[in-house]
């Protein structure tokens, strides 16, 4: 019994080491992957532009700018004392309604404590010329308030434009200006639910892109699957140099994606490029130029530079489970009469299977979401041709700097990703992450 | 199937290296050529007669190119140590330690290392601007380890099943705890594992793109496939500079490969081989 108690006790130490060893990791993981991608999710729901100040951030309800308020407000005020001091009695009622309306405005929004205090932080900050922080001069205002002083904001800003077109202001156009300054101090809740899937998903661009990553990804990596096992089965001997035939595969896979276009950029270049020259001689183009600028030819030339950085790969990883296939299995069959061919449908393949979907697996999601190659050589050009999801989402966020949208797409290529990595998984079955250790 | 390589096979192997290299080869050739024979007519003649150097010192010269690589060391460098400590706890207690939720724990980790960049680039994007990470070492550092630890965990955990269990089971009869084992047994012949898989966190680290170009934008902090990519101006495209910056960054790596060329393919293999 005091043995069991003790093995126990020792199953739940390990348990416990286990998992305090495990967390670190598991925690950074969780905050710099899996977060992300639900804040991805999250950005993908709001109307959210770097470039446009009322939308650079997310907000979920009706806010008020204080900064831009303060600095509108107190000028518009002194500015409808300076005007109602020189006109006349008409102009001067009309004058006095609208200086009575802003007050109103002006009162309500200070009747919040809270919003009354950070008003008074945000005016002392300005009235020493710092620039409040975010934190200070956005306050939340509720839906009802925030209409108020629309409403408001509005109606002065109306009588004003009709005494200015009638003459009877003295300063029209800063009086005018100072009251439209305070239209932009209302933020409205940016959010849009799913309306970006919507728009992207009805816009041929999306479309287009998917297409083209569709195609980039089943080309290449059908070529490379064909060429790297034709390469794996032929290299699959004992030969001399071995070693350097391997360093000469690795090379290609261990430079920079991003200098390994440029490479290629070099090399398809339509008046300078060799291998551009080369196509044209063996008729593959028609003019060394066609590679980068037509659509056909750009594709190819992306394509074939992939096929180039990665085939090698391919077939190391395959010739790893070439290797694992005891030989003995092949002197069985030949002493059966079996044809080289029966033997490689029937033994070869099978026992590679795994190996191969495998490798598929990790190519085709790296396929799926290539980015350097084709932001290098030819920038998605020409006119879109070569355009994936990934380089549109990147341009709508970065370029467009909607982040809105831009997340909205960057979402779609996850879910893509999500869908083609369970397919390889059901095929592979639970094998990948066995617990090889239990054997 | 260990047969014997005849005359064709070589030939065919020296077709394949051939092709392999070539663009390596043809970069090369170009690096020394004078700039007048990058264009024109001479730009197809395989070998220059007026080979230069200033290409290379142009480089050096007229480009932060030092600085580029300097920053692409510390980032890969630091990427690479801190992951891989952290990976390896995980690791061994993936691999050698009994409790539950091994799988799934395993399992994220797998799921992890497919997200695409770009689904998380928007938030991390945020993150770095929001507490002025942009152009910092850091500013990539904290990104990295996106794919930098899932990466690192699942070489690891490859590497620490391979070490026979009785060594563990030695360790406990005499009395050893847990984490006298793992670093008096496992982590000594671990080692070669560990090595391997930091080569290829640094190359990964390394050879990132994206992340690059959108957090450190200034020149002072753009790491090198970020910085030879932005060597093409608006019309121009430097090809002699492009040449000798490529050669430059691949020479290193050509001594590593050869080197290390063995525990590399080890390490791409491991996790797709049951062997």
């Amino acid at each position: 019994m005091k043995k069991e108690a003790s093995m126990r006790n020792e199953k739940r130490t390990e348990r416990i080491l286990g998992y305090s060893l495990v967390a670190p990791a598991m925690l950074l993981i969780l905050a710099v992957a899996i977060w992300p991608v639900i804040q991805s999710f999250y950005y993908s729901l709001f109307d959210y532009r770097l470039n446009d100040p009322t939308k650079s951030s997310i907000h979920l309800n009706y806010s008020l700018d204080l900064e831009g308020y303060l600095q509108n407000y107190p000028f518009l005020k002194s500015s409808l004392k300076r005007e109602m001091a020189t006109a006349d009695e008409n102009a001067k009622e009309k004058l006095s309604d609208v200086e009575q309306k802003l007050q109103k405005m002006d009162k309500t929004i200070r009747a919040n404590e809270e919003v009354a205090n950070r008003y008074d932080q945000v005016d002392e900050a300005l009235n020493n010329f710092e620039s409040p922080s975010d934190d200070i001069k956005i306050v939340e205002l509720d839906k009802q308030a925030a209409n108020q002083f629309t409403d408001a904001v509005h109606d002065v800003v109306k009588t004003l434009e009709q005494m200015r077109d009638a003459g009877e202001l003295k300063q029209p156009d800063k009086v005018v200006g100072l009251a439209q300054g305070l239209k932009d101090v209302i933020i409205e809740p940016n959010f849009v639910g799913l309306k970006h899937y919507k728009d992207s998903l009805s816009d041929m661009r999306l479309w287009k892109a998917l297409w083209n990553t569709t195609v980039f990804t089943v080309i290449s990596v059908a070529a490379e699957l064909v060429l790297g096992l034709a390469i794996a089965l032929l290299i699959n001997k004992a030969f001399f140099g071995r070693g350097l035939v391997r360093a000469t595969i690795l090379i290609p896979w261990a430079i920079p994606t991003a200098v390994s276009a440029l490479m290629w950029k070099f090399l398809y270049d339509g008046q300078n490029g060799i291998v551009a020259k080369y196509f044209e001689d063996i008729g593959l183009v028609n003019r060394m130029g066609d590679l980068l600028t037509t659509d056909i030819g750009a594709m190819f030339a992306v394509i074939f530079a992939d096929v180039w950085k990665t085939t090698p790969y391919m077939a190391l990883l395959l010739l790893a489970g070439l290797q694992t296939i005891p030989s003995s299995l092949y002197e069985a069959a030949s002493i059966d009469g079996a044809t080289k061919w029966q033997q490689f449908t029937k033994i070869t393949l099978p026992l590679l299977k795994s190996s191969i979907l495998v490798a598929l697996l990790f190519r085709t999601l790296d396929a799926f979401r290539v980015f350097d190659l084709i932001f290098v050589l030819t920038g998605g050009g020409p006119a879109n041709s070569t355009e994936t999801i990934s380089i549109l989402a990147y341009k709508v966020m970065f370029s467009q700097t909607n982040f809105g949208s831009g997340s909205a797409l960057a979402v779609i290529v996850f879910i893509c990703v999500a869908i083609i990595s369970i397919i390889y998984i059901k095929l592979l079955g639970a094998d990948l992450l066995s617990d090889s250790a239990k054997r | 199937m260990q047969k014997k390589a005849g005359p064709l096979f070589y030939v065919f192997l020296a077709v394949f290296v051939f092709f392999v290299m070539f663009p390596f080869l043809w970069i090369l050739l170009s690096s020394i050529k004078p700039l007048s024979e990058l264009f024109g007519d001479k730009a197809f003649n395989w070998f220059t007669s007026h080979p230069t150097l200033k290409s290379y010192v142009s480089v050096f010269v007229n480009y932060p190119f030092l600085r580029y690589l300097w920053n692409s060391t510390v980032v890969a460098t630091i990427t690479t140590v801190y992951t891989v400590f952290v990976a390896a706890f995980a690791a061994y207690a993936i691999a050698r330690l009994e409790f539950k939720g091994k799988a799934v724990i395993l399992g994220i980790v797998l799921a992890v290392s497919m997200f695409p960049q770009i689904a998380t680039i928007s938030p991390i994007y945020m993150f770095v601007k929001k507490f002025g990470l942009t152009n910092s070492y850091l500013g990539l550092i904290i990104p990295y380890t996106t794919f930098a630890l899932p990466l690192s965990i699942w070489l690891l955990v490859t590497f620490f099943r391979k070490i026979p269990f009785d060594l563990e089971e030695a360790a406990k009869m005499d009395g050893a705890t847990p984490m006298q084992t793992y670093f008096k047994v496992i982590l000594p012949l671990a080692v070669p594992g560990v090595f391997t898989t930091s080569i290829l966190v640094f190359i990964a680290a390394w050879n990132e793109f994206l992340f690059a170009l959108t957090i450190n934008t200034a020149e002072k902090y753009k790491t090198v496939p970020v910085g030879i990519a932005m060597f093409q101006g608006q019309y121009t495209i430097p090809w002699g500079e492009i040449s000798a910056a490529t050669v430059i960054v691949t020479i290193p790596l050509v001594i590593m490969v050869l080197l290390f060329q063995r525990r590399i393919v080890s390490g791409l293999t491991s996790g797709s081989v049951k062997e």
